[in-house]
């Protein structure tokens, strides 16, 4: 009797176990069609933590228009101004490149956009529009410089021209879902949306880090890590958090961030050409 | 056989049943006053800033860089007055960091869960900066935020929530504190939202800054902590204030006049960025600032218009903590020492073994609540009041408490032989001038006991218990109430945190009995750490607070009373002080332009008490 009553217990544990684990993340549940909206059902479910792909995963719906707000680095990102390098982790060979920044030349050369590229876009100020090009592609149209950032959740198309935006892949980073030994059902939180849209970007055509002439190398990697916030008065933020590698021209990782306001539509989202023309 | 499977079969059920619960988040992680089980990202560890962004979001700045910072005129001519060496004030010299400033320190970090031990729930996360040992609590457990009328502090009260992996962290009761610590303030009506993400060995903090009284818009920013492998050996961030400027007088705080900050333009000059958008505003957050600044001339008159007072007197925008629900609120101070909110003035009561004794008894409209609310609080009877002053809403509960309470001590005694009654209600204890001008003006059951110049003093439930006289504040009638073993001091109109203070010239007040007596306080004062804590001081209106709020009142009082100074120096009329609006910077926490103190009265005040000083005002 003894045995049975602990078998029973054994098995009502571990179906109770199983359930949760089966439950996934809050709602984001196994089939049914791609939605990309928070909580919704999505196809592509890799489970409890790690990555997962595509519209079908998405962690929280960033799509959209949103405004820099820029903060106070106004001064940097708004003026930039030659020899202003605040704390950015620049070496000697990027200190010489960058005290000799000409944005003139840089135009009459062609090159107007080396401001615009993926390492320093971002923190431009000006608006985004953020949509799904297809389930596996998430595009960036920004109207400062009038730039495309592609994020390819899975492996980038073959034969992509390397530019200012080079190579981006995309993932979501469910944190720390996933986490917890016996009897865990994960160390992540027990509802609402979760993770961060993770995108790594190689190739990038050489151009500048900082508007101010601070360069990067084409062997720079940009690593950034998108998130949602949500205020009680329900404003939406888009956080960016960005690390870019450059053994070439950085003593060190240079980590930044800056966020976005969520705007009811288009408003205010005026492309401007980088190249002057 | 059958039976085995039917038990299996449902115990498969009470567990997918069990499961389902826990998945849908509505199971044991929200059992209310226990906080969650998980504890979402740890940020548990040893951090420090980024430096790229601490430098370039810095907490400091440049004099006259409040670019970024959506501040509304009268915070820009905060600023603008506000000179470095205001920070030679004894009271600024180990001013504590408000949230979310708290994270813009180059110095070290640390980051910890508090356990429940028995259930293992989290029930708060601790935060601890180095620089002026801010030490946070964020509670996970689901308690309310305290009452309105409770102290604030530098780190504030914040609870928490999980949003999917984010911590966001709700912030009240801050103290007024920096935006920016080159003068831009962030009000006491200040909320914070916060909220944290972590990316492996990176923190990141975004916190949105809601202040009514100083911004036009929420400000968002956000911060970045990185991971040190070690933990570091540095943590302590020692502070005692002292003098710094020997021989100087007491009601001196330094302070630019209105478009007279001889900084305003350095910043802007020395980076060649137009000075209108060094000097802030919503618009410098947005992308179509640029812009806006590109006919050099244009932006140059905007700037210099920006300088000065314009358009018409504001009004407070914080919010009054007083409970106007008919209800009478009792909140413990310190010690035995309570506060009665909802009747008007404020209402202090310190209970014992010996009884109750009173300060101030409300305007009169909820006595029998109070007095209901001093009987929770103490079975023996009331048996001492003082009136800090002979106001009508500090007074009007008089007769009603005076008549539910006795005072034994006089009862058998010479008294009792020369008044009929004595003892057989509460002693009322005020200043001659206070008794003078209740007895002038008809008001009902003057004190009954009074002193004249000197401090009155008793031993009472154990504690001693001073009343000071201050002569020529807001009247020639005013009285401080120190209660020193629970170290409270009930400061009747002399302070207030809910308006401008209410100078009676009529009656005797001055502004500079007024800075003496808010010096007064600030000479018994005593914090716990950095500006927080310590002395408590139970203001005549609003809300609870320490020595900080007294100090930023007589900074405020001091100001004031220089710019309408310098004004009648250049022989400007009343009118002239008046449209020249010398508390511009101060009107969206204390001005009012309707009801019973005006900031025109409070300005007339200042300029007539200037004019014509009281006689016994002595000045210091």
């Amino acid at each position: 009797m003894k045995r049975l009553a602990s078998v029973f217990l054994v098995v009502a544990v571990a179906s109770a176990h199983v359930f949760a684990q089966a439950g996934g993340q809050g709602g984001r549940g196994v089939g049914g069609p791609p939605t990309g909206i928070p909580g919704g059902a999505g196809g592509g479910r890799v489970g409890r933590g790690g990555a997962r792909g595509g519209r079908g995963g998405a962690a929280f719906d960033l799509t959209g228009h949103w405004v820099s707000i820029v903060g106070e680095d106004w001064r940097w990102r708004s003026f930039p101004a030659r020899g202003d390098y605040g704390a950015v982790p620049l070496n000697q060979a990027a200190r010489k490149i960058a005290d000799a920044w000409d944005p003139a030349k840089d135009a009459t050369a062609g090159e107007g956009c080396k401001a615009f590229a993926a390492p320093s876009v971002m923190r431009i100020p000006g608006r985004l529009h953020i949509s799904w090009r297809d389930d596996q592609t998430l595009t960036i149209e920004t109207d400062a410089g009038q730039q495309t950032r592609l994020f390819y959740f899975g492996v980038p198309p073959p034969g992509q021209v390397e530019d200012w935006q080079g190579s981006s892949k995309a993932e979501w980073d469910l944190g720390n879902a996933g986490a917890g030994g016996l009897f865990s059902r994960g160390g992540g939180p027990a509802s609402g949306p979760s993770g961060s849209l993770k995108v790594v970007t190689t190739r990038m055509k050489p151009g500048y880090a900082a508007r101010n002439g601070v360069p990067f190398s084409a062997s720079a990697t940009l690593t950034e890590y998108f998130d949602l916030v949500k205020t009680k008065g329900g404003v939406e933020y888009l956080v960016l958090t960005s690390m870019l590698d450059d053994a070439v021209y950085l003593s060190q990782p240079m980590w930044t961030v800056v966020h976005f306001k969520k705007q009811r539509d288009e408003s205010g989202f005026k492309p401007v050409s980088c190249s002057g023309k | 056989m059958k039976r085995t499977a039917f038990i299996l079969g449902t115990l498969l059920a009470i567990g997918a049943a069990v499961g389902a619960q826990i998945q849908s988040g509505a199971g044991p992680d929200d059992t209310a006053g226990l906080g969650p089980v998980v504890a979402g990202p740890d940020l548990s560890g040893s951090w420090r800033p980024n430096q790229l962004v601490l430098e370039s979001q810095t907490a400091a700045g440049d004099l006259a860089d409040f670019g970024g910072i959506p501040l509304n005129d009268a915070a820009r001519l905060y600023a603008l007055s506000w000179p470095a060496s205001r920070q030679t004030v004894r009271q600024h010299q180990c001013m504590g960091y408000v949230t979310p400033y708290f994270w813009y320190a180059p110095a070290n970090y640390r980051i910890w869960q508090e356990r429940d031990q028995f259930t293992q729930r989290l029930t708060a996360w601790r935060f601890y900066g180095q620089v002026a040992q801010g030490d946070r609590t964020v509670y996970m457990d689901g308690r309310p935020h305290p009452p309105a009328y409770a102290p604030h502090t530098f780190g504030g009260f914040s609870t928490g929530t999980y949003q999917g992996n984010t911590l966001s962290v709700t912030t009240t009761h801050l103290k007024r504190g920096w935006i920016k610590a080159n003068g831009v303030p962030q009000s006491d009506a200040a909320t914070v939202e916060e909220h944290y993400l972590r990316h492996g060995d990176v923190i990141t903090v975004l916190a949105v800054i809601d202040d009514p009284v100083y911004l036009t818009e929420p400000l968002s920013k956000a911060a970045m902590l990185v991971r040190m492998a070690r933990d570091p050996d540095a943590w302590l961030y020692p502070c005692d204030d002292s003098e710094q400027i020997f021989g100087r007088k007491s009601d001196v705080v330094p302070n630019h006049l209105f478009g007279q900050n001889p900084y305003a333009r350095e910043f802007a000059d020395t980076r060649k960025i137009p000075l209108l958008a060094a000097l802030g505003g919503a618009e410098t957050m947005y992308p179509e600032l640029v812009d806006a600044v590109r006919d050099p001339a244009a932006s140059e008159r905007a700037a210099k218009a920006r300088m000065m007072p314009a358009g018409p007197p504001a009004v407070s925008r914080a919010p009054d903590p007083t409970p106007k629900d008919g209800e009478i609120h009792t909140f413990r101070v310190s010690g035995n020492v309570h506060l009665l909110a909802g009747d008007g003035a404020n209402i202090a009561v310190q209970v014992g073994p010996q009884g109750a004794f009173v300060v101030d008894t409300g305007a009169g409209k909820l006595s029998d609540k109070v007095v209901a609310a001093i009987a929770k609080l103490s079975a023996k009877p009331i048996q001492f009041i003082v009136n800090t002053t002979f106001r009508p809403d500090h007074t009007g509960g008089n007769a009603k408490l005076q008549m539910a309470g006795a005072d034994p001590s006089l009862t058998g005694t010479f008294f009792s032989m020369q008044f009929q009654g004595a003892g057989q209600a509460a002693t009322i204890i005020s200043q001659l001038k206070t008794q003078t001008r209740m007895i002038e003006q008809k008001l009902p059951a003057p004190p009954t006991d009074t002193f004249v110049e000197e401090r009155r003093r008793k031993h009472y439930n154990g504690e001693a218990v001073e009343v000071f006289p201050q002569q020529n504040a807001t009247t020639d009638g005013d009285s401080l109430v120190h209660f020193r073993r629970a170290d409270v001091i009930v400061a009747g109109d002399i302070f207030t945190t809910t308006e401008y203070p209410h100078i009676d010239t009529k009656n005797g007040g001055s502004v500079q009995g007024e800075i003496r007596a808010l010096n007064f306080i600030l000479d018994r004062t005593v914090y716990v750490h950095d500006e927080d804590g310590g002395t408590l001081i139970i203001p005549g209106h609003g809300r609870v607070t320490d020595e900080w709020e007294v100090a930023e009142y007589r900074d405020m009082v001091v100001i004031v009373r220089d710019r309408v100074q310098a004004l009648m120096q250049s022989g400007a009329t009343l009118q002239q002080v008046l449209a020249a609006r010398p508390t511009a910077d101060y009107d969206v926490r204390y001005g009012a332009t309707a009801g019973p103190w005006t900031t025109d009265m409070f300005v007339e005040a200042v300029y007539t008490s200037l004019k014509n000083p009281p006689k016994t005002s002595t000045g210091r």
